[in-house]
């Protein structure tokens, strides 16, 4: 009996045993899904709680909302658990750390981004320290909106990532369209920030303008404020290898 | 004594030691940066004020006249603001002003304060005002390769950071 490989949730040691024994390997269907039931129904999370979310998130998990009852247990180790919960803005400096923490999950594993930091960066986007979503170095399962999101849609967007995985099973779904991998180097953010050439140039104008605004008067040179603007080039294919900082004077310490 | 007696006692140390004649309303008073560590010294030693509170740094850009063909209202200089509160009663917070152009370095009150060190790291780190004879100034908030120092008032709004930008 051919098996698909695609259409397995995962890879899991009972295949070997089940495939090398004639007759067993009708009950494969069976056991895969036994399997998508089980990972379905004990969701372990590891909570990525770095703000305001991370409240919204324990919420979640007590005793209202019980999170524990659907058999997501959030633990304290990314070992032993299925799911990340990206709870609060992510950072610069913190960001090697979230993909260091992912890459210690054993799989099966997803990623949920909880709010809207950790979707887009929202209103700190544009702030030199903040990724604009995690989505850019991480792939993300299921995206739960909100400033912070209601515990109730953290719990919606966990019953969506259950559904998720039981359209694995039943094929809708093939492994590469439910996690992609992960690019080598980092993407690109979907919508441009500042003085990314793809960005609207009127946007930044005005940004620059309002900001320039406060408590300057008439004394403000603004030529000295804006930077000329890049020309637009090609996008940098995923897996270039990203452009290494230049050394300045400034940054050594005496 | 009060908190006012103890403001007038610094102003009067202020005025009659250090050489400052301007005491601002709502603002700090300016302090020669030469009298910078001398004034810290002074007021721990022979006032009590052993807490060193904050340290704050602020980077002015260059002030043009845009009406008078640019000319030079200001250079682009750093202030840096420095408080120290006294223990127990009156807990007065004695603070002030020192300004540096873009070359000049501050002194540092680590030999005074142990708490400045990483107060002063930071402040290098987010504007780029320099502390001189600091022990291990370096970067304290921001990555280790970070270029710049972004709270700069032209660091802001259309400096790129990579690699998101």
């Amino acid at each position: 009996m051919a098996v698909d490989e695609t259409q397995r949730t995962y890879d899991h040691p009972l295949y070997q045993h089940v495939e090398r024994m004639p007759g067993l390997s009708v009950a494969l269907g069976n056991i895969d899904q036994l399997l998508t039931w089980g990972s379905a129904n004990s969701l372990w999370i590891f909570p990525m709680a770095t703000s305001c979310c991370g409240i919204e998130f324990m919420a979640a998990a007590a005793s209202a909302v019980d999170l524990d009852r659907m058999g997501s247990i959030p633990r304290g180790t990314p070992r032993q658990c299925d799911v990340m919960v990206v709870a609060g803005t992510i950072t610069v400096k913190m960001a090697p750390r979230v993909k260091k923490l992912w890459e210690q999950m054993p799989e099966p594993k997803w990623c949920v981004a909880m709010g809207s930091c950790a979707i887009s960066g929202d209103f700190y986007r544009d702030i030199y320290s903040v990724i604009p979503g995690i989505d850019t170095f991480i792939p993300v399962d299921v995206y739960v909106p909100g400033c912070p999101p209601n515990p109730e849609a953290l719990m919606h967007g966990l019953l969506r990532l259950q559904e998720k995985i039981r359209m694995l099973r039943e094929g809708k779904l093939t492994r590469e369209e439910l996690r992609p991998e992960s690019p080598p180097n980092l993407n690109r953010p979907a919508i441009g920030r500042l003085h990314d050439p793809e960005r609207d140039p009127l946007t930044s104008e005005e940004q620059t303008d309002s900001a320039a605004g406060l408590g300057f008067g008439d004394n403000l040179n603004l030529a000295r404020i804006r930077r000329p603007r890049p020309t637009a080039e090609p996008r940098p294919q995923p897996g270039a290898e990203p452009q290494p900082a230049a050394d300045s004077d400034e940054e050594s310490a005496p | 004594m009060t908190r006012d007696e103890a403001q007038e006692r610094f102003v009067a140390l202020l005025q009659e030691r250090f050489g400052v004649s301007e005491i601002p309303e709502g603002n700090y008073p300016l302090v020669d940066v030469a009298h910078h560590f001398e004034l810290a010294r002074a007021l721990r030693d022979e006032f009590g004020y052993r807490i060193y509170s904050f340290v704050v740094a602020s980077h002015y850009p260059a002030q043009l006249d845009a009406k008078n063909d640019n000319a030079v209202i200001d250079t682009e200089h750093y202030e840096v603001a420095t408080g120290l509160r006294c223990i127990g009663a009156p807990a007065h917070l004695a603070s002030w002003r020192v300004r540096v152009e873009l070359d000049q370095s501050v002194p540092t009150l680590f030999p005074l304060f142990a708490g400045a060190d990483w107060q002063e790291r930071e402040q290098y780190d987010l504007v780029g005002v320099r502390f001189a004879d600091h022990p291990d100034l370096r970067r304290l908030m921001m990555p280790e390769d970070w270029e710049g120092h972004p709270l700069r008032k032209d660091y802001a709004i259309e400096t790129a950071c990579p690699p998101w930008r």
